[in-house]
């Protein structure tokens, strides 16, 4: 699952880095299950391995960047070396500020769907409206960002005409 | 099996996260490193959930699922639109705001 994540940030062919990505999702979803949680395991796997992973392999083959529109990136593995330097004081913060608080499991079943459910809806209920009126919002917003071919062209033709 | 091992997997998922984020100019890695940071915002909170056994954290942490959800199809929506505008994924490109300043 690390490994996936670092694949994820090392290569440069954007789709290898997605399937490392899958790979790191994959494994979010193996811990959920070693967790003793099943709903956020199945729910993991079906919303982000068969759908954002999914979403983002499509998006990437359908742009289908060409080697001289990726990034050229020649620091690369400088850069993500100082930026690990950088940033393995923090993991080191965040783990021991995390591990101070709880240090061992409560004794209890697995947590079920239907106690999810039951918290979802008695506590949790108008977070789960608001959520769904977030995923609405998204995805109108989504097709409206992603439609406006037409209004583009329509602008680079306006420039083409200024520029003769 | 400790929660001391999921903590220290968070940290480093997040740390991950945030080396990718700040580092690589490819905006899909961007992208992917922005929900890696999300996922493991995610385990913590099953995490926690399982250590306190109590539910209401597993519900919080259904709900980011979905928060997830919405930001990835924004994301690639605004990669996109990106894409077509000026033929290129490299953040570095996308610099129209800071037009004022010196290029280096």
């Amino acid at each position: 699952m690390i490994g996936g994540s670092v694949a994820m940030i090392l290569n440069k062919q954007t789709i290898y880095s997605a399937f490392g990505f899958l790979i790191a999702m994959i494994g979010v979803a193996g811990m959920f299950a070693l967790l003793e949680n099943r709903f956020l395991a199945l729910a993991q796997i079906m919303v982000s391995v068969g759908a954002i992973v999914v979403l983002s392999m499509l998006t990437i083959l359908t742009i289908n960047a060409k080697e001289e529109s990726l990034p050229h990136e020649p620091n690369k593995y400088k850069w993500i070396l100082l930026s690990s330097v950088l940033v393995a004081p923090f993991t080191f913060l965040l783990y021991k500020t995390l591990s101070a608080a709880h240090r061992n499991f409560a004794q209890m079943e697995t947590i079920t769907s239907k106690v999810v459910g039951k918290a979802l809806f008695s506590e949790w209920v108008l977070p789960f409206e608001i959520v769904s009126i977030l995923l609405l919002t998204a995805m109108l917003g989504a097709i409206v960002i992603a439609r406006k071919e037409e209004i583009v062209k329509t602008e680079e033709i306006i420039k083409k005409e200024e520029n003769v | 099996m400790t929660p001391d091992m999921f903590y220290l997997l968070v940290s480093i998922l997040f740390s991950l996260g945030l080396i990718g984020l700040v580092s690589r100019r490819n905006l899909f890695i961007v992208y992917m490193s922005v929900e890696l940071m999300l996922s493991s915002v995610n385990l913590l909170l099953a995490t926690y959930s399982k250590v306190l056994g109590d539910a209401n954290a597993s519900a919080m942490a259904l709900l980011m699922i979905a928060v997830v959800a919405a930001e990835a199809a924004l994301f690639l929506a605004m990669i996109i639109h990106l894409y077509r505008a000026k033929q290129t994924i490299d953040s570095d490109r996308f610099d129209k705001l800071g037009e004022g300043r010196k290029h280096a």
